[in-house]
């Protein structure tokens, strides 16, 4: 087990946006995080890589006890994550930025995060590279975020809304890169997204929130099916 | 081309700077002291700035240093120049203690710290009359060098050039990436491993240490330090208005701004005096409206449209 949380809680003065969830995730395994808007999937995100604390409830990286640790270390010990609304670094060029996890998260010297930056461009189809950010197409934005987290090397990786604003061919191309990364790397990936198409061929498994809470688990082809499921996104007219 | 280009003006420079004392007189000298001065401390707060940062400390922890300095030759019986290195010291120090309290504050919560900062290390050196000699002040006997004016301006070249170097530091290694993406957004700096707190630390660390240093040379060319002189809100107005007429977030930028404002106060003083600073103010006014990234951006589009390249 990867990486795993136990009645993980947090409220938000009387708003609980994170009710008691336990869940895990397994190595190579893409776990698709689903359900309506405000059901907890950012702050379930933002709980487990450090970004907020949690009220209640436990958080383990292949056994050990995280609960407490701060954002930077989680980022050292194999956790990262891109954000909904991406920002590149201004004043950065495009490799610059993805280098930052490299430095920072591995410890690697300037000349070697460098190196592995431009092998991740390479990787991830990102080409001139010594570009400034402000001119990049919402692909190329959206590759720059996966290269950024991966500079990390990380062992469990969240995609927070990733595929938002990409066309067909421009998803179909991230879903393969993602189930690339899930297979050669090992990665244990958890999407969010609001496109079905993209859950349902992109993960092995997902976890269905509303109002903070788990209410389904398992295949989407079953989880699709689940009466509360269509609830919860119809809001019971169905 | 462009990179052989800017080292070629830099050792230009430089070797003028170096050279000055053996063309010039006493009076282009005091200037150029004045404004060495200044460019170094628009240097150190530009530094912290790239962090995100905007400090009203400068003079706070300049005045710390001079006090250190000139009361470590006068109690401490230190050799002026240990006295120098004892200010940055004991400002580093300053800096990392209050550092532990105050870096967890933002935006202007940081910044309206920062200048109360300056006020209490004024305070308490007013206040301690038998130390530090209160309001009125405290001499020590002789200046460094014996006040030989060729020496005292290559001292202050020397601390200008320690600013430089911890500029150029803090541009060419780790600590660019850190306090950029501190400065950025700092929720996805975290989540690249940056440990926030601890390079902030450093950065105003370094920078109050720098600030000391320049305190401590300041009062060792001197001879004397009272309150007024060394607090003075000089020491954080000019700096702070010399790095945004030159440009933000670079070395060169505070350079550029400090050769301006300094010439063009300096001539001002002579055909107008105090009058000056209602210039100063209005070109401040005048580039945050028109050109927010300063003369630096202006310097640079204008070399991108004369080679004809648009990217």
């Amino acid at each position: 087990m990867k990486l795993a949380t136990k009645n993980l809680t947090k409220r938000f003065l009387g708003l609980v946006a994170v009710n008691n969830v336990s869940f895990s995730m397994e190595e190579g395994e893409i776990l698709g995080i689903i359900g309506p808007n405000g059901a907890g999937k950012t702050t379930f995100i933002n709980l487990v890589s450090g970004i907020i604390m949690p009220s209640d409830g436990k958080i383990e990286f292949k056994g050990k006890d995280i609960t407490s640790m701060p954002a930077h270390e989680r980022a050292r010990l194999g956790i990262a994550r891109t954000y909904q609304l991406i920002h590149p670094l201004e004043n950065l060029t495009l490799i610059q930025n993805i280098m930052v996890g490299s430095i920072f998260a591995r410890g690697h010297n300037l000349k070697e995060a460098r190196k592995r930056a431009e092998e991740l461009c390479s990787e991830l189809g990102l080409q001139n590279v010594e570009r400034d950010t402000s001119h990049l197409t919402i692909l190329e934005i959206k590759k720059m975020e996966i290269a950024r987290a991966l500079a990390n090397e990380p062992e469990v990786l969240f995609l927070d809304e990733l595929m938002a604003g990409l066309n067909a061919d421009e998803t179909k191309e991230l879903i393969a890169m993602v189930q690339k990364l899930a297979k050669e790397r090992k990665v244990a990936i958890g999407v969010v997204e609001h496109v079905m198409g993209v859950i349902r061929e992109l993960t092995h498994r997902v976890i269905v929130m509303e109002a903070g809470e788990i209410i389904a688990e398992g295949k989407y082809e079953d989880v699709s099916k689940d009466p509360r499921v269509i609830e919860a996104y119809l809001g019971g007219a169905a | 081309m462009k990179r052989n280009m800017s080292k070629l003006f830099s050792l230009i420079f430089g070797i003028l700077a170096v050279a000055l004392p053996f063309f010039a007189g006493d009076y282009p000298l005091q200037v150029g002291r004045n404004i060495m001065m200044y460019m170094a401390l628009a240097i150190t707060w530009d530094m912290l700035l790239r962090s995100g940062q905007v400090s009203f400390g400068i003079a706070g922890l300049f005045g710390l240093g001079a006090y250190a300095s000139i009361l470590g030759v006068i109690h401490g019986g230190m050799p002026s120049w240990v006295s120098i290195v004892f200010a940055a010291i004991f400002a580093g120090l300053v800096a990392f203690i209050i550092g532990f309290l105050i870096l967890r504050l933002r935006a202007m919560y940081f910044s309206i710290v920062t200048l109360a900062l300056g006020e209490i290390f004024r305070i308490i050196v007013q206040n301690l009359h038998e130390f530090t000699g209160g309001p009125e002040g405290i001499v020590m006997q002789g200046v460094i060098f014996g006040g030989n004016a060729n020496r005292l301006y290559w001292l202050t070249l020397a601390g200008l050039g320690i600013a430089l170097g911890g500029s150029y530091w803090f541009e060419n290694s780790k600590v660019h990436f850190a306090l950029t993406a501190i400065r950025n957004n700092e929720i996805s700096a975290q989540s690249s491993g940056v440990n926030i707190f601890r390079w902030l630390l450093l950065a105003f660390v370094v920078t109050s240490a720098i600030q000391g240093l320049l305190g401590g040379i300041f009062v060792q060319s001197y001879g004397f330090a009272t309150p007024d002189t060394v607090f003075t809100t000089d020491f954080m107005l000019l700096p702070i208005a010399m790095a945004l007429l030159g440009g933000i977030y670079s070395t060169t930028g505070p350079i550029f701004g400090a050769l301006l404002l300094g010439i063009v106060s300096e001539w001002l003083k002579l055909k107008i005096p105090y009058g000056h600073l209602v210039v100063y103010g209005i070109m401040i006014i005048i580039v945050i409206l028109f050109m927010p990234r300063g003369l630096r951006q202006l310097l640079r589009q204008g070399l991108k449209t004369t080679n004809g390249r648009s990217a």
